[in-house]
């Protein structure tokens, strides 16, 4: 009795020792981070700073900045109606109307109440743009009339109804009363309120924050595509003209009543643009994260922490701790800005775990200052893009949910978050996370730390220093369900926009590519590290099989997707079907084994191959996958 | 012996081989061009009914406006409009799936109200809003053209409907996703350089390298080289590539002259950053936010370098461009000299 007693004493005492050393780390980690910041740095950063205000002020000042100033030539008059028009698009420019140099010097002459255009592409494109410009003069012009119910005689009023899922059935026995409860009266009404007003043109109630401002002039998709992307593919978006904030369009982002060109699609632009300000202070944190655990492994510099009574993964946390509470910190400055409640703020924790912990495994694995900055490169562009690109579709399909950053663009727009959406947006991230720095931590010792080993070589001892024993090769693979969730729903999220005969097909193989690696590339580490005097076919078999075992139990958790709804989707159900979730109970029980057997034959195939050299290894992956890909077709398409 | 500012430049080039960051680098660049690409392809084809052929929305109509508003619908092509006598029978036909949506057109105070209840759930959505905003649009034009008498001015005729010709993405392919490829690789070389230098410094091999018969101008003259070169080289692969794919591009060598000088400017910027704030976390950050500021800064004035590089690659640049891009060089080869000049007095390496 007292035995045990004096056993929980002594692991509360460890644990707390152990608490302490990691606080003592983050303290040091603190002040040496502010010692470096020297006068002239500081200096230096300071004038940046001012720099960035400055040049955003002038920004907001000049009114936004216009990329595609003067592409298009058109030939007007000066004294033609369209030529004040060009004047004001920054992509035209205007030029004298000389039909003959059409093609050469000018795309669209209009002349004498024709519009002449030239035969290329641009000209085609000019006369897009050309289109645009007019009508939106047009009503600009039409909005400074007196006579309102003139220039806007026509008032929409946009109103969401759910219908029964199923048309056709609902159709057989359609007169009678029974579908009155999906009737338009449970429509998801704006909740502004400004529904069917008088006012046409004035279509932006305001919202929560008073800093928004609706400039009711409607999203053009076309600027709205190129300001999304721009803010997606480099860190250096200037203030590109949003048009009008979504924190004011009401529940659906778009704007839902005033004149017919006011209203647009469910699109949370607004919300997307403010869900981007999260991203901003990550992709500058993970910089000085990365070279903090760089420098401990330069000059042998670690060496001192790594021999001082503290384990590795308390050196670990103690580094970590002080980058993730900041972040967590700025994160919960933004929310409270942008008008956040405490879910964005637990929906982007997960976020910035994953960054640190990835940016931590880079940090381990490279070898000098410049292959971090691109390790830190590609995380930033990848984790970036798998965060925003589902979120683009936040109103669109469940499938959106994929990404944490869904459930901050459903709390901006004021659309509630249940836990089991929670659970399925940033589950695959806390666990990624831990395991990346399970991984890590596993290469935090000299022999890896000091030396210049290539990156495939360190990711191979990482996954050793996990390897013990066989059955660690069956927890493995099913501790890397969460990046084969995170690859096949990058893969549905890459593959969604091209039509279904293709990115069916595509997924399926990308799905048994991805799973065949991560169920095998620890078996070929194995080879390298632990198991290497086993080499036979025999062990390859076993750990083939075990490998596979560990993967179906581990798969059985993605079953969570059918919390939200996932599997509706046809191409949900391609990406999970092997995760044998059944439709009816009678192929239930063989679907349930099914995917058992092919996973440990697959995984078979690829080890015996791992069992001899990276060239065999591959060799091998190829019938696996062929094999895995066909089984998987062929489950979608009698399932289908 | 060779020049040693070229050996240091090889020596530069060869660890980006041997560590294979180059193949790294167009990795990503080729990610995010790809990335930005379907993004722009899925917005739009989730925007424009034109993208998706064949498929026609039925829209039930009623109200006391519903004659007026279905002889427009009918004109439109991917539209087709069912006339309904109550409200209730139309919203039970949206209900079964007979029609997409419902608009309920009534004329009130010389106005037409119009209620659309579109489907809430799908993907269809987005595209049966926008066929009825370009519907209800046309249906305002006439009603508005009924009103012309109050009007103080009419409204321009829109220029003709571009034709079959014609793509959504050509602005996109020029005016975005080529100046993200040009450029990226330019801020690559940058933080390149930046990190090349803190990280001899940082180790001391400056030190080393001091010893051998080189100059520290040499040593700076090498790093910038080899990251200078790398710029141009990856955007020329990159124009070649759009160039493959039919994104025809206009004056590549212009563009690669622009690309090449702005990498020398940017290339220089974190050179001086590297040496005046050696600890590689300040100079990283540092960098960062200077290319940020110039690069944002530049893109409000006229001839920025993302819509130089734009209007060259469509041919929108009068007989002057040659004048714009020797500005270019101008501006990288004044810089880089600046920094040459003072990187003896900066006593690089004294610390």
């Amino acid at each position: 009795m007292s035995g045990r007693r004096e056993r929980v004493r002594s692991a509360i005492r460890a644990a707390r020792g152990g608490l302490r050393a990691v606080a003592r780390i983050a303290r040091w980690e603190v002040s040496r981070s502010v010692g470096v910041v020297d006068r002239r740095t500081a200096a230096l950063g300071l004038l940046a700073l001012l720099l960035a205000g400055a040049v955003g002020g002038a920004a907001t000042a000049a009114g936004g900045v216009a990329l595609d100033r003067d592409v298009y030539r058109v030939g007007v008059d000066t004294d033609s109606p369209y030529h004040e028009v060009v004047v004001e698009t920054p992509a035209l420019a205007a030029r004298p109307p000389e039909v003959d140099r059409l093609g050469r010097g000018v795309e669209v002459v209009v002349a004498d109440d024709h519009v002449y255009v030239a035969d290329s592409r641009k000209a085609q494109a000019a006369l897009s743009t050309f289109r645009d410009a007019v009508r939106r003069h047009n009503l600009d012009r039409l909005r400074e009339e007196r006579n309102e119910s003139a220039a806007f005689p026509v008032v929409v009023t946009l109103r969401y109804a759910e219908r029964t899922p199923d048309g056709v059935v609902a159709g057989g026995e359609s007169g009678d009363g029974t579908g009155t409860e999906t009737g338009t009266g449970t429509g998801t009404e704006d909740t502004s309120g400004s529904a069917g007003d008088s006012d046409g043109t004035e279509s932006a109630p305001s919202g929560a924050d008073g800093s928004t401002s609706g400039s009711g002039s409607g999203a053009d998709t076309a600027t709205g595509a190129a300001g999304v992307d721009a803010a997606t593919g480099s860190a250096a978006d200037g203030p590109l003209g949003v048009p009008g904030f979504g924190g004011a369009g009401g529940l659906f982002g778009g704007s839902t009543s005033g004149s017919p060109a006011d209203i647009s699609p469910p699109f949370p632009f607004g919300a997307l643009v403010l869900a981007f300000l999260f991203f901003v202070p990550m992709n500058f944190v993970i910089q000085p994260y990365g070279s903090t655990i760089l420098n401990e492994r330069i000059n042998r510099r670690g060496e001192l922490l790594l021999v001082a009574p503290v384990s590795p993964a308390a050196i670990v946390a103690g580094k970590t701790l002080p980058y993730l509470a900041t972040l967590v910190g700025v994160t919960a400055l933004v929310a409270l800005a942008i008008g956040g409640s405490p879910v964005s703020v637990a929906a982007v924790a997960p976020i910035a775990a994953l960054y640190l912990a990835a940016t931590f495994v880079g940090g381990m694995f490279a070898r000098s200052f410049k292959e971090l900055t691109f390790v830190t490169v590609s995380i930033s562009v990848f984790l970036t893009s798998y965060a925003f690109v589902p979120a683009i579709f936040t109103n669109v399909t469940p499938i959106a949910l994929i990404s944490p950053l869904t459930l901050v663009v459903h709390d901006l727009q004021g659309t509630g978050v249940t836990a089991a959406q929670y659970a399925f947006s940033t589950g695959p991230f806390y666990v990624g996370s831990a395991v990346l720095f399970a991984l890590g931590v596993g290469v935090y010792r000299e022999e890896d730390m000091f030396t210049q080993r290539s990156v495939p070589l360190k990711f191979l001892d990482a996954l050793n220093s996990r390897l013990k024993g066989r059955k660690s090769v069956a927890v493995l693979s099913a501790l890397a369900i969460p990046f084969v969730f995170i690859a096949e729903l990058l893969a549905v999220a890459v593959l969604f926009v091209l039509p279904v005969e293709v990115s069916i097909p595509l997924l399926l193989v990308a799905v048994a590519a991805v799973e065949e690696v991560a169920k095998s590339v620890h078996v070929y580490a194995g080879f390298r590290g632990p198991f290497a005097d086993r080499r036979g076919w025999k062990a390859a078999l076993v750990l083939g099989a075990l490998s596979g075992l560990g993967f179906f139990l581990g798969e059985k958790l993605t079953a969570v997707v059918q919390l939200v709804g996932l599997p509706d989707l046809a191409l949900g159900r391609a990406a999970f079907s092997s995760a044998g979730i059944a439709a009816t109970p009678a192929v239930g029980l063989l679907l349930l084994l099914a995917p058992l057997a092919l996973h440990a034959t697959t995984t078979s195939i690829a080890s015996l191959g791992a069992t001899r050299d990276r060239a065999t290894y591959l060799a091998a992956l190829v019938p696996a996958i062929a094999v895995h890909a066909a089984y998987n077709f062929a489950v979608v398409s009698t399932l289908g | 012996m060779a020049d040693p500012r070229l050996t240091i430049a090889r020596r530069e080039l060869a660890t980006l081989r041997s560590e294979k960051t180059i193949v790294l680098a167009l990795l990503i660049q080729l990610f995010i061009a790809a990335f930005s690409s379907f993004l722009v392809v899925g917005l739009v084809s989730l925007y424009d009914p034109g993208s998706v052929d064949g498929y026609e929305t039925t829209v039930g109509v009623t109200g006391d406006a519903a004659d007026d508003l279905l002889r427009v619908v009918d004109e439109q092509s991917s539209i087709a409009g069912v006339g309904y006598a109550s409200q209730a029978s139309a919203e039970r036909a949206f209900r079964n799936g007979e029609v997409d949506a419902v608009l309920l057109a009534d004329r009130r105070a010389g106005r037409v109200f119009v209620t659309a209840t579109v489907p809430d759930d799908s993907v269809r959505t987005t595209l049966v809003v926008v066929q009825l905003r370009d519907a209800l649009a046309t249906f305002e034009r006439t009603e508005r053209g009924d009103r012309a008498a109050f009007l103080s001015s009419t409204p321009l005729d829109l220029p003709p409907r571009p034709g079959s010709g014609s793509t959504p993405y050509y602005g996109f392919s020029y005016t975005v996703l080529l100046p993200l490829l040009c450029f990226l690789p330019v801020f690559i070389s940058g933080s390149m350089v930046v990190d090349s230098v803190t990280e001899e410094l940082d180790r001391g091999t400056l030190e080393l390298l001091r010893v051998a018969p080189v100059s520290t101008v040499d040593i700076v003259d090498g790093k910038v080289w080899a990251a200078a070169v790398l710029a141009p080289a990856q955007a020329g692969l990159w124009i070649a590539l759009l160039d493959f794919n039919g994104t025809t591009v206009r004056h590549p060598l212009a563009i690669l002259a622009v690309v090449g000088a702005l990498a020398l400017l940017v290339v220089t910027l974190g050179a001086t950053v590297a040496v005046l704030s050696p600890d590689r976390r300040a100079a990283q950050f540092l960098y960062a936010v200077g290319v940020l500021v110039a690069f944002g800064g530049t893109t409000l004035l006229p001839l920025n370098p993302v819509n130089t590089v734009a209007r060259l690659a469509v041919d929108s640049v009068g007989a002057a461009y040659p004048a714009v891009v020797a500005g270019y060089l101008a501006l990288g080869t004044g810089a880089y000299l600046l920094l040459r000049r003072a990187v003896p007095a900066l006593g690089v390496g004294d610390r």
